[in-house]
């Protein structure tokens, strides 16, 4: 039986592959971006290194904290022990082990500001660094500065992070100020709108013309009438950040059309997605799979030179998802239906001698075994004088520190990678309530971006890093 | 700005009100009498200049743009696929076949280059290509044996005696609306707001602009497969008759932004159809923000306020009624001014309510209101199938569009009518308690939605009301909240949750939640009614305390669920809400002062009309909020 795309889709596509490789083998032209319009650039995404290497950033979201300082008294389970330079793995973190010499570790980075102790203001301030989400966060300055000039500037991919109408707040990417955008959810969508149409230095198929030309047509009568509307507007706001978003949108799409920055190349493009169908997308059982399919797209855009700036969103804060149905996990409990968050508190009693702690230590560590999965393979690709991980920045953070208290103290960050572009690894870095909008400073930097702090009550960038 | 219901600090932490903020002292702008409430500030008027088409306006926008050119599109069909895609697949039910490929005219007849997969559950071999359009031969290999497709009649000599398979993709058949928005992003709802068409939240990143123009595109070419037929209906003349380029780029142009052209715009997009063409100027009308937004900008009124002008006006109303585009008649009220009085207003509003689009809204709205769409897709403990799930949903949203356009047309029967089931629903529902199950308080996907997988919700039930019913918000839970209460076999939900009560840190806001959500106790996760909860005997009474307002201090005890249902609906404060519910979906935004009253004359007037539902959408569009706007 033959289906066309209108008749029923067969929900089992076990690997995905670009259906234009022919186009996908060719290389990026080298053609002139026009500068943006509506925002100060702080500096245009510097080239590919004459080795092809590049710098990259990856933010990397789990929710509903880690099993931290408790309101017992009891010790963090996610903090490292030690001195600067000879430090010991918490429990949480052992997995990561192998790079321990790639990774820096924080202790007592702070979120500070006027919600300190929930979920939906964590998330909120996360990447902003500003109470309710009042800022940019900071992949979106980075993905119009140092995203710039790639094909995708920013790539924004969820796992189970849109389930169920899940509100804003639990969003952690913000392009404007005060408002969040939703992430992909389905590496089988995020694949397509990757590979599936694009092909680097014609750009995208719209419809009227097989190749770039007739779509620039588009969009400039399209960015005419948004200019046009635009003066329309009295006063600046939200409507105004409404359109200057578009028009940066549009911007990007031209770039895909006249050519990114050089180098970019992929042949043959696949990304496994085995178990994941319309049928199962929205499944606890499947999360794995689409957290791993996403990880692996990311892994891949990014070696293909596709984009530097990505975020990852497993699930949301608050999350319902049941983890105890992780099969072949520590997790897996088909009796009971353990929740993240509702193994965050605890249990009822907040005691550790429950079995919610102990399920909610495990779910920490397979969060962690993730994050190491992403290091691992961007640690086995090899690049300019080192591998992928050497010119990435990889960052694994959470909207809280412990899931009991909530606590925007101690904040759980960890930032793998950039060995090659600046970071010097492998350390265990104190402090004493700094604001991790110092750490957002510092990751801007060694991104090529001067910027002299981020958010609220930021100072500079973050002491040694 | 915190809103006064917002209990500062939440239950467990001290409440401690801020200088504006107290849980004992009525709502800002209300007095309160002999312990009812009154509003003294009614009028919010919001900021909101333009509207982002959400995905199901636009593929009702696309639907109504298209059917007034009268080319066909289909809504019917599962989409997501670009056009041209094809699915091969080879029965094999025992899996008889070592390996199967696919080879044709697509991949040089190769026949290592396709390898097919194989999929157990179907029981057959498949692999899934985007060919693009065209004509396509192709045959199987099968343990390296040639076969033509048994599936398929379609068939050519291959000139060795046997027969290929024939494989024709066009794009140019009936539009797919559903695959049309497959790939637009979801809409972002901002935290408290249930509908999909927050003003605020609508931005444009460039995987959704990518979207839009691909979209654009394929909308353009279905136009395109009849252009002399599409541009002889709009604009009367053939597309290569001198000037006709310039009036279809007016007439096309005025039904596709919802309103006249100026005249640098019919010259701009005239010269695009004279430099390239009819299609890619459709494309690019289809890609402009004048289609993709909504202008609510109004005219200065010199007071500070902005008036929506009459296409405005048009597009507010039609969108709100129909989640489409003005039709002809709403769009001449608009040229002619009448629909700027009241009496035109109400004259258009009358007929579009009598359109089936205004049904259709109103059930799309009421899924979202009650939080409905999450039963497709929350876990479940047991099995719980999706056409269960897909009835429920469908139940849920016909049951509100049911009561207003054929039932009574009043709020109360929202709680009190019995909702209709469909066959398969009665199937999982059964006949124990159907007398319990009044109202939308009863509804599988209110039930299912507002549990957990394995267990019910009190909370969660409880909040349905106070929130979604009632309007009333809680902060999020403070700090060391506990978590839900271990399921034991030797308790009631209702015993395991008693903490919640009996602690003063964590009564400051679930006093009123529980006992509310006790109500429900008799219907478990998946919708269905249980006699007992694990053996133990169920007491779902509860009190709905303080209904008008937190801290009023009143009690209201209930003994069933319909009980509980009559006191809401017996209640001039649950169709307070439903009015601020019905204005957050017309105007795409909320106020921060409470929304009760700032709603408060638009209440009075669906008070006076015995509350109906139809007048209350009336009264929305004749209200100042939708009609005004201030400076943002």
């Amino acid at each position: 039986m033959i289906s066309s795309g209108r008749k029923a889709v067969h929900p089992w596509i076990n690997l995905l592959r670009s259906p234009s490789r022919r186009g996908l083998l060719r290389m990026f032209g080298g053609a002139a971006l026009s500068a943006p319009l509506w925002r100060p650039l702080l500096s245009p995404g510097s080239s590919r290194a004459a080795d092809g290497s590049a710098e990259r950033v990856i933010f990397f979201y789990f929710p509903d904290g880690v099993a931290g300082p408790s309101q017992n008294g009891e010790a963090s389970l996610w903090h490292c022990t030690g001195s600067e330079s000879s430090f010991t793995l918490s429990e949480t973190l052992s997995a990561l082990a192998p790079w321990q010499q790639k990774c820096l570790f924080f202790n007592g980075l702070s979120m500070g500001g006027t919600d300190s102790g929930s979920h939906p203001g964590g998330a909120k301030k996360l990447l902003t660094a500003a109470d309710y989400g009042n800022n940019e966060s900071i992949d979106q300055l980075l993905a119009r500065t140092a995203g710039w000039s790639s094909p995708w500037r920013h790539l924004y991919l969820g796992a189970q992070a849109t389930l169920n109408n899940a509100s804003g707040d639990k969003h952690i990417s913000y392009p404007v100020s005060g408002q969040s955008l939703a992430p992909e959810d389905d590496p089988r969508r995020a694949f397509s709108a990757l590979f599936g149409n694009f092909t680097p230095g014609s750009g995208t198929d719209s419809g009227t013309g097989a190749d770039g030309a007739p779509r620039q047509k588009v969009i400039d009568s399209v960015k005419d009438d948004l200019l046009e509307l635009r003066g329309q507007l009295g006063g600046g706001g939200i409507e105004q950040d409404k359109l200057d978003y578009h028009l940066s949108s549009l911007e990007e799409l031209e770039g895909r059309l006249t050519g990114g920055s050089g180098g970019a190349s992929c042949s043959d493009p696949a990304v496994d997605t085995s178990g994941i169908s319309d049928a199962t997308i929205a499944s606890a059982e499947a999360f794995p799979a689409i957290l791993r399919a996403q990880t692996d797209l990311m892994v891949l855009a990014m070696e293909c030179g596709m984009t530097r700036v990505g975020t990852i969103q497993a699930a949301t804060h608050t999350s319902e998802l049941i983890m105890s149905r992780f099969a072949g996990t520590e997790m897996y409990d088909p009796a009971y239906d353990m929740r993240s968050h509702q193994a965050s508190h605890y249990g009822a009693s907040h005691n550790r001698s429950s079995r919610e702690f102990s399920a909610y230590l495990a779910q920490r560590k397979w969060w962690v075994q993730q994050f190491a999965y992403l290091l691992q393979q961007l640690d086995a690709r090899p690049e300019g004088d080192g591998t992928m991980l050497d010119h990435s920045i990889v960052v694994l953070c959470t909207e809280v520190c412990d899931g009991n208290t909530h606590l925007h103290d101690n904040m759980p960050f960890v930032l793998a990678g950039g060995g090659n572009i600046g970071i010097n690894p492998g350390r265990l870095l104190q402090y004493s309530g700094d604001r991790h909008g110092n750490l957002w400073v510092s990751v801007a930097r060694k991104m090529g971006q001067d910027i002299g702090y981020f958010g609220d009550a930021s100072s500079g960038p973050l002491w040694g890093v | 700005m915190l809103r006064w219901l917002l209990l500062a600090g939440g239950c467990g932490l001290d409440v401690v009100p801020g200088p504006d903020v107290s849980p004992d002292e009525p709502p800002d702008g209300t007095v309160v009498e002999g312990g009812d409430w009154y509003c003294t500030e009614t009028s919010t008027l919001g900021p909101r200049q333009l509207r982002l088409l959400t995905r199901e306006e636009y593929r009702n926008t696309v639907r109504d743009l298209l059917g007034a050119l009268s080319i066909p599109v289909s809504g019917d069909l599962p989409g997501g696929q670009p056009c041209g895609t094809a699915t091969f697949a080879l029965d094999d039910p025992g899996m008889v076949y070592g390996s199967v490929a696919v080879a044709g005219s697509f991949n040089g007849w190769d026949a290592g280059a396709w390898p097919m997969a194989y999929d157990s559950g179907a029981g057959q071999w498949v692999r899934t290509e985007i060919l693009g359009e065209g004509t396509f031969q192709y045959k199987f290999v099968v343990d390296g044996a040639w076969i033509a497709d048994p599936a398929n009649p379609d068939q050519a000599d291959d000139g060795y005696g046997g027969a290929n398979s024939v494989l024709n993709l066009s794009c140019t058949a009936a539009l797919d609306l559903g695959a049309l928005t497959a790939n637009f992003p979801v809409e972002s709802r901002p935290q408290g707001f249930p509908f999909d068409n927050s003003a605020a939240a609508g931005l444009v990143s460039a995987s959704h602009a990518d979207a839009h123009l691909l979209a654009a595109g394929a909308v353009a070419a279905a136009i395109a497969a009849d252009l002399d037929g599409a541009v002889q209906r709009i604009a009367a003349c053939a597309p290569a008759d001198p000037g006709c380029d310039a009036a279809f780029a007016a007439d096309f142009g005025a039904l596709a932004f919802r309103r006249p052209l100026t005249e640098a715009q019919i010259a701009r997009y005239t010269a695009l159809i004279q430099a390239e063409g009819f299609p890619l100027a459709i494309e690019a009308m289809l890609s402009s923000p004048y289609f993709l937004y909504r202008s609510e900008l109004g005219a200065d009124q010199g007071d500070g306020t902005f008036q929506l002008d009459g296409y405005e006006l048009a597009s507010a109303m039609s969108y709100f009624y129909w989640a489409s585009l003005p039709d002809a008649a709403l769009l001449a009220a608009a040229a002619d001014g009448s629909l700027l009085t009241d009496a035109g207003i109400r004259a258009q509003a009358a007929r579009m309510l009598a359109d089936p689009r205004a049904r259709d809204r109103l059930a799309r709205f009421a899924e979202q209101w009650l939080g409905a769409e999450p039963v497709l897709t929350t876990e479940k403990a047991v099995e719980f199938p999706a056409e269960i799930r897909a009835a429920m949903l469908e139940e849920a949203g016909g049951f509100v569009a049911g009561v207003a356009f054929d039932g009574s047309g009043e709020f109360s029967d929202l709680l009190l009518a019995a909702p209709a089931p469909s066959a398969a629903l009665v199937g999982w529902y059964g006949t124990a308690g159907s007398a319990e199950r009044g109202g939308l308080l009863g509804l599988g996907a209110v039930l299912a939605t507002t549990a957990h997988s394995d267990q019910t919700s009190p909370v969660r039930r409880g909040l349905f009301v106070r929130e979604r019913l009632l309007c009333q918000e809680f902060g999020p839970p403070p700090a060391e909240a506990g978590g839900v209460p271990d399921i034991d076999p030797d308790a009631t939900t209702r015993e395991r949750f008693a903490t919640h009560t009996a602690d003063p840190n964590c009564a400051a806001c679930h006093r009123y939640i529980d006992p509310v959500g006790f109500g429900f106790e008799h219907f478990d996760p998946t919708g269905r009614w249980r006699d007992t909860d694990g053996g133990l005997p169920i007491d779902a009474s509860g009190d709905l305390a303080d209904i008008a307002f937190l801290g009023q201090g009143s009690s209201l005890p209930f003994s069933t669920l319909p009980d509980l249902s009559a006191a809401l609906a017996g209640s001039d404060r649950a169709p307070a809400c439903y009015t601020a519910q019905v204005m957050r979906l017309a105007l795409g935004w909320q106020p921060e002062l409470d929304e009760v009253c700032a709603y408060d004359a638009i209440r009075l007037g669906f008070k006076a009309s015995g509350y109906d539902l139809q007048e209350l959408m009336i009264l929305a569009t004749l209200s100042d909020p939708f009609r005004l706007r201030v400076s943002p």
